[in-house]
């Protein structure tokens, strides 16, 4: 007997996309790398981009709300945009839409020894959003060496780079950034070719927040254990180290969708709206 | 329908509650920090009388570029006067 797949127009959409997500991710970059130069800096949005690169249409979320925490202001653009979006997408946003993400991404394409991180590691998030996002600039202000824009690597490639540069091009004294954002993005550097996602795993405070939503987001994925035949394909189709069948909506997942790869689609993406049509594959 | 199928409808039913309270709480927020909130904030020079509410879009923009900040009294006061600083300065 030949078993009934259940199918939904947004499982044949992200079926659809799924090999192109990374044109996906590249056609976002034209929202967020300001190509019309709008500079809509009073506006966040919902992604990790730093709002002092030359090319940023809206301001960083985290940046704002640690600048807000400092001035001991309660972040309500910030907070409300990231809880709406985090409520429709969770960390699909992660995975399709973020321009950081898309970068580390494309050198993990670099064909390099790849290591694993601990599944562990990835609490380290909350860790960041806790400290350098919110306890840190409320106590200290901005000025601590641990504020979160102080260490970001984001802020250190796409905004102090491009600074220095033009700098340089332009023959006026080049005002380096600070030895710890150096080091960091030394660092982050070497990171993104031997690990996948390694800012995103480990640090990424944006991640932290969107990654609690997953549970409650209107997209989720879905395990069918009528669908499983226990391949463990998923397993390997994962390439963050979850085992997508035991928690299909982990906090340490971005939503890349690779996992609902796997043939029997035990594994799909799901909405809460969504009413399900079922068909047999032999017809 | 199976006993099954009530408990997956309930926590459809859930997970739609928790959305649609999550999407009304983001969206009020968003909404009070676009259109209502605003924050008092101090010259570089002059006193307190001369200060001046900023929305919160307008402070977002001052703070992404290190134009405001918190003195020692509480106070949130510009750090610049005249032109606003090109870029974050961290």
């Amino acid at each position: 007997m030949v078993p009934m797949v259940k199918k939904t127009r947004l499982n044949n959409l992200a079926s659809k996309l799924l090999g192109g997500r990374i044109w996906v991710q590249a056609a976002f970059l034209l929202v967020w790398l300001d190509p019309l130069g709008l500079r809509w800096h009073t506006m966040c949005s919902p992604v990790f981009h730093c709002y002092a690169c030359p090319l940023a249409t809206f301001a960083c979320p985290i940046g704002v709300i640690a600048q807000f925490s400092a001035l001991h202001v309660f972040p309500f653009v910030a907070i409300g945009l990231l809880v709406a979006v985090g409520a429709v997408f969770g960390t699909l946003i992660c995975g399709w839409v973020c321009p950081f993400g898309f970068l580390q991404d494309l050198v993990a394409k670099v064909p390099t020894p790849k290591f694993d991180l601990p599944k562990v590691a990835g609490h380290f998030r909350y860790v960041m959003l806790i400290g350098t996002v919110l306890a840190v600039p409320y106590f200290f202000g901005e000025g601590h060496p641990l504020f979160v824009c102080r260490i970001c690597p984001a802020g250190a490639l796409e905004a102090a780079v491009p600074n220095v540069v033009s700098q340089a091009i332009a023959g006026e004294q080049v005002v380096w950034p600070n030895a710890a954002k150096l080091i960091i993005l030394g660092l982050f550097l070497l990171a993104i070719f031997f690990m996948r996602r390694p800012w995103c795993r480990l640090l990424c405070p944006l991640g932290a927040i969107f990654s609690l939503f997953n549970r409650v987001s209107a997209f989720f994925l879905r395990f069918d254990a009528n669908e499983c035949t226990q391949c463990e394909r998923c397993h390997e189709l994962c390439k963050y180290g979850i085992e997508p069948e035991k928690t299909p909506n982990d906090l340490s997942c971005i939503r890349c969708l690779e996992c609902t790869k796997c043939s029997p689609q035990a594994l799909t993406l799901r909405s809460i709206f969504e009413r399900t049509e079922t068909h047999h594959p032999s017809r | 329908m199976t006993s099954k199928d009530v408990v997956l409808a309930m926590t459809k039913k859930t997970k739609i509650i928790a959305f649609c309270v999550l999407v009304v709480l983001g969206t009020a927020l968003l909404a009070y920090g676009v259109l209502f909130h605003s924050t008092n904030v101090l010259p570089q020079q002059g006193d307190e009388s001369a200060a001046i509410a900023k929305s919160e879009p307008a402070l977002i923009k001052e703070a992404s570029v290190g134009g405001v900040t918190r003195d020692e009294s509480g106070k949130i006061k510009q750090t610049y006067t005249g032109k606003a600083p090109a870029a974050c300065p961290t």
